[in-house]
């Protein structure tokens, strides 16, 4: 492929992209993307606060508490100064009638429970009491009694008169491990133990949304730039743009104006996120917690080193460059729109196989660790771009596996683009019915033998 | 000399679709790429422009290779291409700067050509206070007639030392079809290069000095329109009479082309024969009212060429 084939592309890429951009579609679709991301955390933070004020906030003034049992020496201070416990819990042991005290909370102490502790040979009870129409719920109950439990259980302990030190052997935990009697060593002449390189179920869902976000981009902006070709076949508008600029100039002009437009789409969508949940964070919530870093694994944010975040940006930009060049090459065999989705099934099945193997990787990651065909995925071009990038931040691709893929996935963009500098030509022009994978072969045979006006 | 084309051929697969074809552009003018559909016309177009690669043969430009993204070209498509939800505006601002016309000076030739070719109001919108902006500017609201205008506005942008013109005046009303041809006239004065396809050969006649008839790829006639028409001699005798001659034309053996109730289309031998049938006719005292002998009309040639080959198989 000759530069002088892509002279012109920028001109293409200039008018592209300012008519994408002022086209009706592109606006409704980047005003609905710019209110879901400034709404969708302030939305989150209403329900997660509303949640929390139910869950967390307690409303029980005061806890009457008959107990019948000999353990006596309860820390009912360190519960009352729970951080979700805000308002002045008391605990009261009560030596009258328990008959009498629930009636009291029925008919006026609302806000308050009774907790009867009792023993039998089946162990300790914790017996919570509310009144029918109080304004005491379930989940306060429950958070309520987690915490006296905990603080029970303690005084179990000191009870039985356990030490830290007895208490800890106690609670030593107790693993298996299988070894070979001739095992492999490592350079310290220490036998090499078996890492456990499986990721946690949040690392599966973070690998699952960067796929996804892949996915999305990829069909997002293949099917617009097919569209923008066939509209060019179809309006015979190409014929014009040849006198003066080259078929593979305006697929590059083409597809790198469409890829910017979707991308200026999802990097709004990323930014106004971030501003969204830092002013959600800072202004609404009344937890004062952060979603995205309650939801992202802190080694994630330990991993986003400069190199870690090019590597990522080169190997999405390879994938999107790969799909792309692929949907503009079976886009182009259409001559009508409605025959585009029929011409967009290469591209349809290659980018699903590429995003099921690579979620594939990604629930084997999780069920086994490191595995063949989780290397098999991350070197793979059509995979490699959906699940190379998750893997890099999770730390779960060699380096040099991640050359590998990049050199892979390199090679096979230029095959591809050659591929597309052979046929372009012809299908550029071709008006008739859609042209098949098998004839796309037989062009680019045929462009082998001899054409002459190669410039 | 300014175009060359020597021993062309463009294949698809084993297909010949344009077949060894020669020709020259040596003065500014008209050259008139002639032949029935699917004889290799727009085929040869793209070859020359460089959209399609072909298999043998050279193309030049001033003894160059022809190379029309960086010489000065002007092209209308056979198939008139315009984006239909883009501004005419926008759309022709975009053609003139791939053709590097500076972004100021397309505007200008773009009112000016607007302006020429009464298509002002769709290029430039008028805005009215208060109403919602028009949709008139987009392509998809345009006729085919005013479609064409702008594609031809496109195509004369860049003012284009060599201009090709496939089926210009296709479609066109008879008073747009004068106004084309005016422009094309103007171009022929400003001593530019022009090739010309179109089926209507009375156009092709009126301004083309040389001709080229394709047929299936291959060139079965090539040359100076005027020379083949003198080669082919003044045999068409249009004869128009109140009174029936068709005894005195048997008389002579002359071969009825054509006949209406008072005119007679012959095809004579020579003018002696056609000389001789008039003074037949005067000295039988019959009242002759048209008497026209000339050479055949392009479109007589053409059927004849294109006709014989097709008969030859």
């Amino acid at each position: 492929m000759k530069m002088s084939n892509i002279t012109g592309w920028k001109d293409v890429f200039t008018f592209t992209l300012k008519q994408t951009l002022k086209s009706r579609a592109f606006i409704i679709g980047y005003i609905i993307f710019i209110v879901f991301s400034l709404l969708v955390f302030p939305v989150v933070n209403i329900v997660l606060d509303s949640d929390e004020e139910d869950e967390g906030l307690i409303k029980i003034q005061s806890v009457y508490l008959f107990n019948e049992t000999e353990i006596t020496d309860i820390d009912f201070e360190e519960i009352s100064n729970l951080e979700i416990a805000v308002n002045d819990l008391r605990f009261i042991t009560e030596n009258g009638n328990y008959e009498d005290v629930l009636e009291q909370i029925e008919k006026e102490d609302k806000s308050s429970v009774v907790l009867k502790i009792t023993k039998d040979e089946g162990g300790y009870f914790l017996h919570f009491t509310k009144s029918t129409s109080g304004i005491v719920k379930n989940a306060e109950l429950e958070i309520l009694g987690n915490t006296v439990k905990e603080s029970f259980e303690r005084a179990i302990i000191d009870y039985a008169g356990v030490s830290d030190n007895q208490l800890e052997v106690v609670k030593s935990q107790v693993s298996n491990r299988v070894s070979t009697i001739s095992p492999e060593l490592d350079s310290e002449g220490q036998e090499m133990v078996i890492e456990d390189t499986s990721i946690s179920y949040n690392d599966y869902w973070f690998l699952y949304g960067i796929l996804f976000a892949f996915l999305m981009i990829t069909i997002m902006s293949s099917s617009k730039i097919a569209t923008s070709i066939v509209i060019e076949k179809s309006s015979k508008v190409i014929e014009q743009l040849l006198i003066s600029v080259k078929p593979l100039a305006i697929v590059v002009g083409k597809t790198l104006a469409t890829l910017s437009a979707v991308l200026l789409q999802f990097v709004s969508i990323i930014i106004l996120a971030f501003i969204s949940n830092y002013v959600t964070n800072n202004r609404m919530s009344v937890s004062k917690s952060n979603v995205i870093e309650n939801y992202i694994n802190p080694d994630i944010i330990s991993n986003l080193e400069v190199g870690n975040i090019l590597i990522c940006l080169i190997v999405i930009a390879l994938g999107i460059i790969f799909y792309a060049t692929l949907a503009a090459l079976v886009g182009s065999t259409a001559s009508r729109l409605e025959e585009m989705a029929e011409s967009l099934s290469l591209f349809t099945i290659a980018s699903l196989i590429g995003a099921y193997v690579g979620m594939g990787a990604a629930g084997s990651l999780v069920g086994v660790g490191d595995n063949p065909f989780v290397y098999f995925a991350l070197i793979f071009p059509l995979s490699s771009p959906f699940i190379l990038p998750g893997a890099v931040l999770l730390g779960k691709s060699p380096i040099y596996i991640t050359i590998i893929s990049v050199i892979l996935l390199a090679i096979s963009i230029i095959l591809l683009f050659n591929f597309t500098a052979k046929v372009y030509e012809t299908l550029i022009l071709h008006t008739g019915n859609r042209i098949k994978i098998n004839e796309l072969f037989k062009m680019a045979k045929n462009s082998k033998e001899g054409q002459v006006n190669e410039k | 000399m300014a175009l060359s084309v020597q021993n062309l051929t463009k294949k698809y697969g084993e297909k010949v679709v344009v077949d060894n074809l020669s020709f020259e552009m040596n003065k500014p003018g008209v050259f008139a790429l002639l032949g029935t559909n699917g004889a290799g016309k727009t085929t040869t177009i793209r070859v020359i422009l460089g959209m399609l690669s072909y298999n043998s043969g050279e193309v030049l430009w001033e003894d160059k290779p022809f190379d029309a993204i960086n010489m000065s070209v002007g092209y209308l498509a056979e198939e008139r291409g315009l984006y239909p939800k883009y501004s005419l505006l926008d759309q022709l601002l975009y053609f003139a700067k791939l053709r590097n016309v500076p972004k100021k000076e397309a505007m200008n030739r773009i009112k000016y050509w607007s302006e020429r070719l009464l298509v002002e109001e769709y290029v430039f919108p008028p805005k009215t206070k208060g109403v919602k902006k028009s949709k008139s500017n987009l392509a998809d609201q345009l006729s085919k007639g005013n479609q064409q205008k702008v594609q031809l506005m496109a195509a004369l942008l860049s003012d284009p030392k060599f201009l090709i013109l496939d089926e210009p005046l296709s479609g066109l009303d008879p008073v747009n079809t004068d106004l084309f041809k005016q422009i094309i006239r103007e171009e022929i004065a400003k001593d530019k290069y022009l090739i010309m396809s179109s089926h209507q050969m009375p156009t092709i006649e009126e301004f083309c000095s040389d001709i080229i008839i394709l047929d299936r790829g291959k060139t079965v006639l090539q040359g100076n329109l005027n020379e083949i028409k003198k080669g082919y001699g003044r045999v068409n005798l249009f004869i128009k009479s109140d009174k029936d001659i068709a005894q005195y034309i048997s008389q002579f053996g002359i071969k009825i082309q054509n006949k209406t109730p008072s005119e007679y289309h012959l095809k004579v031998k020579d003018e002696e024969q056609a000389m001789a049938l008039l003074a037949k006719l005067i000295e039988e005292k019959i009242p002759v009212v048209k008497f026209e002998l000339r050479e055949p009309s392009l479109h007589e040639i053409f059927v004849e060429k294109v006709g014989n080959v097709h008969e030859d198989e």
